[in-house]
């Protein structure tokens, strides 16, 4: 890869390991050679692993509740139980 | 019993069949919805929705997809439908997000390197500043986005869904990757000034 940003559209596949043969090669050898391509590559893959890490929410009880009730007296009135 | 035969009780009534089908959507949708919108009420009235309207469309579907695949389909629309005319952060194009030049170059700006941000701010902390980022996407980005990478579909199932060609589906996720890590960048690099 003789120029930075060439392989930018691929660089997701690279990042996910979704990328095979000579292009992850040329990547592999980029980022030995560049520093900037190197935080890019870490920064993009630290990115994802942020937004996955954060808080698991769950729907409160409270909404799951009123939830069920509105959709069993939809599904009554639907099939007309 | 699969989801085959489960979808097909529910279709001709059974809704113990259709109860079971959406038990452990409510939780993912809830969590798209709230990412997306970054509104607990929004998320909360999207989630209640996305089910009722599923109900009423639940004889509609033809095992074409995955019923996941369905409801995120059916969520989705009700998020453009809130969302629709706030205001969101503009994104740049692709070439505009990425360094100038090569590093062992005189021209080059330097890539600003972050580190590990767990040692710049609690988990609590960077959980909202994530929230927020994410919130502040146009939604034709974070949709893609989230679905690839907080929902674990492959492109082709996030292109499917919101009806994109491959190509697009994979820039999109691009450019929303691009504009968040600058985002995080921004915020990161402001703490790290503020303990110098």
């Amino acid at each position: 890869m003789k120029k930075c940003n060439q392989n930018i559209q691929n660089i997701c596949d690279y990042i996910d390991g979704e990328l095979d043969g000579s292009l992850c090669e040329e990547i592999d050898k980029h980022l030995k050679e560049c520093r900037n391509c190197r935080i890019m590559v870490d920064t993009l893959r630290q990115t994802v692993v942020l937004c996955r890490e954060g808080r698991q929410e769950h729907l409160p009880a409270e909404i799951e509740n009123k939830l069920n009730d509105a959709l069993r007296r939809k599904w009554e009135k639907k099939f007309k139980k | 019993m699969d989801e085959k035969e489960l979808v097909k009780r529910a279709q001709s009534g059974d809704f113990d069949a259709f109860s079971r089908l959406i038990t452990e959507q409510k939780d993912k949708i809830y969590r798209l919805a709230l990412k997306l919108t970054g509104n607990r009420e929004d998320a909360e009235d999207i989630v209640q929705e996305t089910f009722l309207k599923a109900v009423d469309n639940i004889d509609k579907f033809r095992l074409e997809s995955s019923f996941g695949t369905w409801l995120y389909t059916i969520a989705l629309n009700n998020v453009r439908a809130h969302m629709g005319s706030r205001k969101k952060m503009t994104l740049k194009p692709i070439e505009e997000y990425l360094p100038s030049g090569h590093s062992d170059e005189n021209t080059h700006t330097q890539l600003f390197d972050w580190g590990d941000p767990h040692q710049l701010f609690e988990q609590k902390q960077l959980d909202q500043i994530i929230e927020s980022a994410l919130a502040a996407l146009p939604q034709k980005y974070s949709m893609p986005f989230m679905l690839r990478y907080m929902e674990d579909l492959s492109v082709k199932d996030i292109a499917r869904i919101l009806k994109l060609s491959l190509p697009a589906a994979k820039s999109r996720i691009l450019r929303a990757r691009l504009a968040l890590r600058e985002q995080l960048a921004e915020h990161f690099r402001e703490k790290i000034d503020e303990k110098v």
